[in-house]
This record gives C-alpha cells, structure tokens and sequence, in this order.
C-alpha cells in the first residue's frame, strides 16, 4: 500500500488507535433540498468537532469554505464528496421537491487529485443498484475510474452502494446490499460506507465478506435518538468500523452531544443506555419512585417479552405491580439485589454475576430447595416451568428463576414511561470470583 | 489578501461591500439586445457608474481601454439557449448547456470573476452538468485567484416552488464552492435562508426591473444583499445613465460625479 494511502486510512480509522471512526455525513445541502441541517451547517460542523467527531463528510465548497475548522492534529479528517446524484430528489423521495427529478442522474464531478488538493484524507462516491442497468453499469464505470485515480494519488476510495429503485423490494434489499457490498470491494474500494441491513446477523456477514473498513450510515432522522445509537451499536456489534452519520446527528437539536455518544460507543464499547446516560456502570441496580407507577404494566411486558416467556407468560414475569386504588399508590416489587437469596442459599447455587452484577444462578448445584423463594423480601423469585436435565444423570424439577438485570440493561426500566422504574449505579459493588 | 479576495475587492465597494453590476452578456444566446447593438457605444459612457459589467468572452476583448475608475470586468463562462423565450426566432426545443472559459482564459482577458449559469428546471443532466461546471471552476480558479459567481436561473418546466427552486439553486452554488451568488428575488423569508447558508458569500439579486422594482431592491439590500445584479433592459431605457444613477444612491447611498 502506498504510505499516502496508509497514512490517510490512519488519520481516518485510527486516530484512536482502534481502527475505528466514527464521523458524520454534512453533504446534503449538495444534493436535497435545502432543510435547517444545510442552512446551518457552519454551526453543525462545530458542533460535532467539538464533540470529538473522526471525519466530516463534505461537498467540494463546502470543504473549501469550511477549512479552518478542520486544522491542527486533532482536528476531524475531511472526506469530499466526489460525485454528485439528484435521488432525494426524484417523485419516490420524502422530500416535498422545489425541482422534482423523473430520472436518476449521478455524475462524477472532482477528480482525486482534486480531491487531494483540498486536503481530503478520502473520498465517497455511490454505486447505484436497483434502479435499471444501465444506471449499474455507469455507477461501477464511475467507481472503477476513482479507484484507480485514488490509487495513484494515494487517496482512500469509501463506496457507498445504495439500493434504490424499482428492482428492490423489501425481500431482496439485504441480498442487494451484500452484493453492493461485495462488488465495490471487487472493484478496489478502500471503505464502504452502507447501509445497515436490519440485523446483526446479516450485518455481520455483509462485513465478513466485504474484508475492508465499514461505516455503517444512518438513514433517514428518527425522532427518537435512541434509534440511531441502537442502529450503530449493532452494527458495531456485528464489527463495523465505525459510522458515517447523515441526518441523526446534523438535525439532532445537540449534534455535539450525539456524537459524543456514538463515540462512547464506537471507541470505549458502552452499552446505548450507558451512552444516553453518559457513564459507563460496571453495575447497576433498580430502584422504583412509586408515587410515579401509573400501574400501566408495561414493565410486566417487557420482562416477559426480553425473557421469551411469550404473551401468555406474564405470571413469568420477574416483577409485579401490586396495584393500589389509585395512581400513586401502586407497589413496584422487583429484585432489589439484596443478597438474602445468595446468603441462604445451602448449596451456593447463587452468586453475583462477573460481568453484571444480577444474581446468577449455577443451576448443577441447585438442589430445588426452594429457601431462596421462601426468603425473597418482595416475593419476585419464582419457579421455572420446565426442568434441566444434566449430563451426570440427575435432574431438577424445576429451578429458581430469578432477575437477571436483563445483562446489565434491564427492559423494565428502559420502557417505563414514567421513570418510576429506573436503574442506578452500584460503584460500590466488586463480584470475586469463587 | 488572496488574490481571490484581491479580484473580489474590485467589484465589491471595500466603503460598503456593495456592488451594481449590469450583465451584457446574454447576447450571446439571444444575439443582438435593444440598446446594445453598438456595444462599446452605449456600454463605455456606463462604465464610470457600475461596479462590474458582465461580458461575453468577445465583447470582454473588446472592453478597452478600461481605467481605474471604471467597472470591473467580469467574464461569462457558459453558454445556454435556455433564456430563450418561445417566440424567440430560434426557440430551443432541446436545452443545451456549455462551458466556454475557464479560469485561465478569464486571466487572459485581464477578468476579475467568472459568471457561470446554474439553470434549474430542465433536464436532469443540466443540472449535473451546472453542479460539474462550478466544482470544477471553483477548485481550478482556486489555485489561480480567479473568483467564480454563480447565477441562479429556475427557468424549466419543472419548478414547482420558484422561491424553494432558488433556495435549492443558491444551495448548489454554495456547496460547490461559488465565491458568490447571484438570484433572482425569492421574497424576504427565502433570501433570509439564501443569506444564512452563505453566510461569507456576497448575494446579488438579480432579474429585476430597474423601474417597477425599487421597493425589492431596498428590502433585498436592507436585508443584507450585496448588490443589484441588472440586465440588458437597462440598456433599452431612455436614460440609462440617469436610471443606473438612482441605483447606484440606492446601493451605495452616494452618485457618481
């Protein structure tokens, strides 16, 4: 690889030292409508700097106009949009159109020494899949003359397959992704930017067979910021490099915080909760403020519902409402981590978890004694409806069942809508090992 | 001071940074214009009350001599046949759209910017084309100094919202690296959003009539336009001179001499 080459994937993917980046989209007043995000770009692109943002992707004027605030070593790489296409614009498109578009057009429209020379660390260029053939083959056209102009300036080359058109459907766009993905890595991409396929799973292959950097992007903006961090927290799940976020973070009403949070998650590993909240627990706990429990009984569900117990197993649940005559005076009874259940255990059976902090059950050493059910201060320990059988020959009848926090982010106060349920931090609590 | 904002400082008043500009150069498309059948004859006395004169390629040579007291010369870098109207004697029935100079050619003409049209409305490949076109001027003319203007024309069949059409076009300019705007009047609440995206950028208002549109042109310079961008129909008047006077008090609240 060429030291241009390499030093430019580093000053993008590893200014961490991870091989990671987590950047953001700022192209789109290049190519949609004009939209608060585009007006106030200036203010944005500050903005997600400030909050320690990897790269910025940018139009060729805009990357002129905006230079100064890319300066100095810590400041973001700059990504330049080489090519140019009307899609948010065309008749199928969300965005009520000043100047409606009947046909895709995308057109090269810098070259890489061009690029080079405003001080791009790389480029992204789109390859279209879906909307007709000839619009495929100009795109892999146009994709296989940046990537040799790439190559010889030593500039990284990110493609962003897109599906869109007529040809995808909701049953084929995962194929066509992984296709995309696969196929601009066949032509010489450096990067892709993609994006997300729905699911860990097929994520996880689409990186597995692409073998180069993934950004993951966002998509359209959610109302709810919690959507975008989920979406980059499974594609780093699935082993994304990063992300490269348009919409969810320009029309964010705090880019900088969201890219604070993407960057907890995409450099230290946080949890999404652990983002929003802005801390990184090793444990938590629940607590409850009953005098906000409206007795909704959401949380029943969602304990049913991460646990599999299906529709029919609420009496599974691992909490309960004890319903008052009114709201306020309803009693949330969950596992309070209180350690009554581990002290009586006779056969130590329980323990704390290592790496949660929920009290774990072993169940080989369970012997369906049943002490730990009987002690439980709020009666939320309960007895499983199937057995386990073991290797050895014995059985149990049934086993206790007891909260597991959910791994460490607990469904139950994640969808109170109150707050009534909620977790805080045990700092003081160190798990050994036996 | 680059060279860019060198070549920039002439055609914007350093006192207010503010400019009158008249663009002659529509000619080239739709051939001879009232009042501009001898070009030198009626443009040369104009000259001391403009800031810059918009000139073809041809008309831009001829432009000579120029002193020091007279407009900045500005080059137009493109032809279209999309001003055409359709009683026009060659109407367009396919819209062309083509580069004619590039920075280096505007340096050889001794020009202080290139003008280039940003044409929306029309067929979808124009419009790529007009995005190629500024890119490619901007990043060249940024290695030689040469400043390059663009003009918003929302001309086609296809402009559904005209003031949205503008936003979008001013919006292009912005992002494909233009050293200043030129649009047509969108109303105040567009040119507001125009202003806040080019935030650095001078903003003329161009494609206004010098004698029905005064109001416009108060509102659109009390709101922070950087000038009047005029046309040929200056030229069709009975007393250009006197007209291009009052702009000039209403651009730059002084006359001329």
């Amino acid at each position: 690889m060429k030291i241009g080459l390499q030093n430019r994937m580093d000053s993008l993917f590893n200014r961490h030292g991870d091989g990671r980046a987590i950047c953001v989209a700022a192209d789109h007043g290049y190519m949609s409508d004009v939209t608060p995000n585009v007006v106030n770009l200036r203010a944005t692109v500050e903005a997600v700097i400030a909050g320690g943002v990897d790269g910025i992707l940018l139009s060729p004027g805009q990357a002129l106009r905006l230079a100064p605030l890319f300066k100095g070593r810590d400041g973001p790489a700059l990504i330049v949009r080489a090519d140019w296409m009307n899609m948010p614009r065309l008749g199928t498109s969300n965005v009520s159109n000043a100047v409606p578009q009947r046909l895709l057009v995308n057109e090269k429209v810098i070259t890489a020494d061009q690029a080079l020379s405003l001080g791009a660390a790389a480029i992204t260029i789109y390859l279209f899949l879906g909307y007709s053939d000839k619009i495929e083959a100009i795109s892999i056209d146009k994709c296989a003359r940046f990537v040799n102009e790439c190559r010889r300036a030593g500039l990284p080359c990110i493609i962003e397959p897109l599906a869109y058109g007529g040809q995808v459907t909701g049953a084929n766009i995962v194929e066509i992704l992984t296709l995309g993905a696969r196929m601009a890595v066949e032509i010489g991409a450096d990067a892709l930017k993609i994006p997300y396929t729905g699911d860990v799973e097929s994520f996880r292959h689409l990186i597995d067979i692409s073998a180069v950097p993934t950004l993951v992007l966002g998509g359209a903006r959610s109302d709810n910021e919690r959507d975008a961090l989920e979406l980059y927290a499974e594609a780093h799940e699935a082993g994304a490099s990063g992300c490269l976020m348009g919409r969810n973070v320009t029309k964010s009403p705090d880019p900088r915080k969201m890219i604070e949070q993407l960057c907890h998650i995409g450099h230290q590993d946080w949890s999404v909760d652990e983002a929003l909240r802005g801390e990184m627990w090793d444990f938590v706990r629940l607590k409850a403020k009953p005098t906000l429990c409206t007795g909704c009984d959401l949380c029943v569900g969602a304990c049913v519902a991460s646990h599999g117990s299906g529709a029919y197993g609420i009496h599974q649940a691992r909490l309960r409402i004890e319903t008052g005559s009114q709201p306020g005076q309803h009693r949330v009874l969950f596992c309070t981590s209180c350690k009554k259940c581990i002290d009586v255990c006779p056969t130590h059976a329980l323990r704390w978890h290592l790496k949660n902090g929920a009290v774990e059950l072993i169940p080989e050493r369970c012997d369906d004694c049943g002490k730990c059910i009987e002690i439980c201060p709020t009666q939320v320990i309960l007895r499983s409806e199937t057995g386990i059988s073991f290797e050895d020959g014995h059985a149990l009848e049934w086993h206790p069942v007891i909260c597991d926090l959910c791994g460490g982010a607990p469904e139950c106060a994640r969808i109170c809508p109150t707050g009534a349920i909620f977790i805080t931090p045990r700092k003081d609590f160190t798990p050994v090992l036996e | 001071m680059s060279s860019k904002q060198y070549r920039m400082s002439e055609l914007l008043d350093p006192a207010d940074a503010r400019s009158l500009v008249v663009d002659t150069s529509r000619a080239l498309g739709l051939g001879v214009l009232p009042g501009l059948e001898h070009f030198m004859d009626a443009v040369k006395p104009l000259l001391p009350l403009l800031d810059a004169i918009v000139a073809s390629p041809g008309q831009a040579r001829a432009l000579k001599p120029r002193t020091r007291k007279e407009a900045a010369l500005l080059v137009r870098a493109d032809w279209t046949n999309a001003l055409r109207g359709e009683d026009f004697v060659l109407p367009a029935e396919t819209i062309q759209y083509l580069p004619l100079l590039d920075p280096v050619d505007a340096l050889d003409l001794g020009a202080n910017a290139l003008v280039m049209y940003f044409i929306l409305g029309h067929e979808e490949e124009i419009e790529a084309r007009c995005m190629q076109r500024v890119v490619n001027l901007a990043l060249e003319g940024l290695s030689l100094g040469m400043p390059v203007l663009v003009e918003v024309k929302p001309v086609g069949p296809r402009v559904v919202l005209r003031d949205k059409a503008i936003e979008l076009g001013a919006s292009f300019a912005i992002e494909g690296g233009s050293d200043g705007i030129i649009v047509p009047w969108p109303g105040a609440a567009s040119f507001k959003t125009i202003l806040a995206m080019g935030k650095d950028l001078p903003v003329w208002v161009g494609d206004l009539n010098l004698e029905k549109d005064t109001a416009v042109m108060e509102e659109a310079l009390l709101l922070g336009a950087s000038g009047i961008w005029l046309d040929e129909h200056v030229f069709a008047l009975e007393d250009p001179a006197a007209s291009l006077q009052n702009s000039r008090t209403l651009v730059h609240g002084k006359a001329v001499r």
